[in-house]
């Protein structure tokens, strides 16, 4: 095993790590919607929101550094260049979650000063870590950036994937820097913001998870590196084609020109479409290599990326995208909704199947089968569409509700929270949340036990 | 937009969108097992897209521009699957000529 590849093994465990963090953070947040005097004063909702979503987005950044620290060496057939500085930073990064999730819970806030901002909360949405944490991990993502180049230039290969690849950190790193500046105008603070959220997962994230795929099917159904590669640029050119003008969907009510209605939901309303060929590509795939894989979880994994990603962000996406819907749907409980569902579909779908690469590897099984990962599989599954169809239904009853009958004012947004629909989806979310820590935990479990050794040909004959 | 219209209209979006996504997934399965049944099942999913795009050209408040769209993209839907596996077909082929 390389040593990049331990490196990878310990971004792994950190995110898995995370993973359960935010589930803890995610049900405690769910609670607030109902009993929502809980810990009033001591630890409020929002508090608990930015643990839930800054994990997230920490543990997805941890998994694809981990997927490609895992890959590089075996892509380009030698060690990485600069192992110690990156096994230096795996620690800075580390220590500094742990500092700001201290600070997190226990400082929770300060005055609106510059003070607080360098060292409490910088304020923005999935990225509220304070400035020195963000500097912190502006280095980090710079000495992987650099990682992966040196790497390329000392093999004196390129792949195309690695090109890919290469190409996609540069925005990706630059459009973090906007987690930066200090704006006191909201319109022209949020009109930057969305370039990081929106750039990220709709655009460089997904080509990112694009490049992890590629090399997963290579790796575990043998798919030829010609197909998966120019299938890679068809699927970079359309997701960038209409994923990065449908940024305007997000400039709909922020005080941004009039003009973004039209570009927001025109091209937005393209998204789901290289969505539907990548369904089409990974039916392809799993039928023409099924008989090959020697890793079922990790195949069922893909599958389910796949297939996620094409609903939750898709399905889901498209259904409050053109203005005339979102005017009512906007940051409800719908949003809420497509959040989870998008998220998971694409990225934590992924990030799951290259665990289980991993597992197969370091456990020197040449079948990776048996039953404790279908119970993670089920119940993850299972849970999440559970909540987000509990999501649905309260965003719902809070668009019609609150915004269509009621408009908008507080009392109808104060009565639609009370509304039998609307509570009923909270709980649903909160039930359907356990199932999905319950998956959670089988999933730990899995992947911490060794595997059973199943003989290859059994089990590849076995239907699943 | 009346507050039922909106509901009617988010949901025969969504449906849409499924139901395109039923077709490219019956057709692919149709034509990965060679089960002709597969792909008409798949035919009959695009049949229901392009009628729930006339459902919400026809009965839905949204303005003709979005219509436009609408009707315009289950025409785009009807062609993914096919090209797409065509596609893949012949990069495999070139790639592995004994399969
Ligand atoms: C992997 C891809 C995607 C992910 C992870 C994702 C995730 C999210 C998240 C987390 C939000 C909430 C942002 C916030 O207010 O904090 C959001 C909002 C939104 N997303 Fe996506 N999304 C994805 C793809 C899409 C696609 C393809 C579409 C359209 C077809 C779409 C349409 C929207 C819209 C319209 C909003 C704004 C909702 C509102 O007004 O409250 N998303 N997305
Ligand atoms: C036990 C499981 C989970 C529970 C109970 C849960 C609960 C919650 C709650 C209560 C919120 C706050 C929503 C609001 O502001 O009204 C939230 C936000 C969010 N969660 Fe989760 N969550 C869970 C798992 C996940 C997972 C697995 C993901 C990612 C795949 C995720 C991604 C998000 C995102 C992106 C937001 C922000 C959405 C927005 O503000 O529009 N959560 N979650
Ligand atoms: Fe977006």
């Amino acid at each position: 095993m390389y040593r990049s590849q331990k490196l990878s093994l310990r971004y792994y465990t950190a995110a898995v790590a995370l993973f359960g963090v935010m589930i803890v953070f995610g049900l405690l947040s769910a609670l607030y919607y109902l009993y929502p005097a809980m810990l009033y004063n001591v630890f409020d909702f929002h508090m608990s929101k930015i643990m839930h979503i800054d994990t997230l987005v920490i543990w997805l950044l941890m998994g694809f550094l981990g997927a490609v620290y895992w890959y590089l060496p075996k892509e380009l057939g030698i060690e990485v260049e600069g192992m110690w500085l990156a096994e230096l930073m795996f620690w800075i990064f580390c220590v500094a979650v742990a500092i700001v999730a201290l600070v997190f819970v226990f400082v929770q806030y300060g005055s609106a000063n510059e003070f607080s901002m360098w060292f409490i909360n910088q304020g923005r949405k999935y990225v509220e870590a304070p400035r020195w944490a963000a500097i912190g991990i502006v280095v980090v993502m710079a000495v992987f950036a650099y990682n992966v180049i040196a790497t390329c230039i000392k093999a004196r290969k390129m792949t195309g994937i690695m090109w890919v690849l290469v190409l996609d950190l540069i925005p990706l790193l630059a459009v973090y820097l906007d987690a930066f500046p200090a704006v006191t105008n909201m319109s022209v603070d949020l009109y930057w913001w969305w370039w990081l959220v929106h750039m990220w997962v709709e655009s460089t994230w997904e080509v990112l998870i694009g490049c992890v795929m590629a090399l997963v099917l290579m790796d575990v159904m043998g798919t030829s590196r010609r197909i998966v590669e120019t299938w890679l640029y068809i699927e970079v050119m359309l997701v960038l084609g209409a994923g990065i003008l449908g940024l305007g969907h997000h400039y709909f009510w922020i005080g941004t020109p009039q003009y973004w209605l039209g570009i927001g939901g025109f091209f937005s309303a393209l998204e789901p479409l290289p969505l539907l060929g990548m369904v089409v590509h990974a039916i392809y795939d799993a039928g023409t290599h099924r008989m090959k894989t020697t890793n079922q979880p990790a195949f069922f994994w893909i599958t389910a990326e796949a297939f996620g990603n094409f609903i939750g962000a898709g399905i889901w996406g498209f259904m409050m995208t053109l203005p005339q819907i979102n005017l009512f749907s906007h940051g409800t409980q719908w949003t809420v909704s497509h959040g989870h569902f998008a998220f998971y579909g694409a990225y934590v779908c992924g990030i799951i199947a290259v665990l289980y690469v991993a597992k197969q590897q370091t456990s020197g099984v040449d079948m990776l089968a048996g039953r404790a990962w279908k119970w993670g599989f089920g119940l993850l599954n299972f849970g999440m569409v559970g909540m987000v169809m509990g999501l649905l239904l309260a965003g719902m009853a809070q668009a019609f509700y609150g915004r269509a009958i009621g408009g908008s004012t507080l009392m109808a947004f104060t009565s639609a929270s009370e509304n039998a629909w609307f509570v009923s989806g909270m709980w649903a979310r909160l039930f359907f949340g356990f199932v999905f820590a319950a998956g959670y935990v089988v999933l730990v479990y899995d992947l911490l036990t060794a595997p059973k050794r199943v003989p290859v040909t059994r089990a590849r004959l076995e239907p699943a | 937009m009346t507050a039922s219209a909106l509901l009617e209209t988010a949901a025969l979006l969504g449906l849409f969108v499924l139901a395109g996504g039923g077709y490219g997934s019956l057709y692919s399965a149709g034509r990965l097992w060679s089960r002709p049944a597969l792909i008409r099942a798949g035919g009959i999913c695009w049949a229901l897209t392009f009628v729930l795009a006339l459902t919400i050209a026809i009965h839905t408040p949204l303005d003709p521009g979005w219509k436009l769209l609408i009707l315009a993209s289950a025409v785009v839907y009807a062609v993914i699957p096919p090209l797409t596996w065509r596609y893949l077909e012949r990069l495999h082929d070139e790639q592995e000529p004994h399969q």
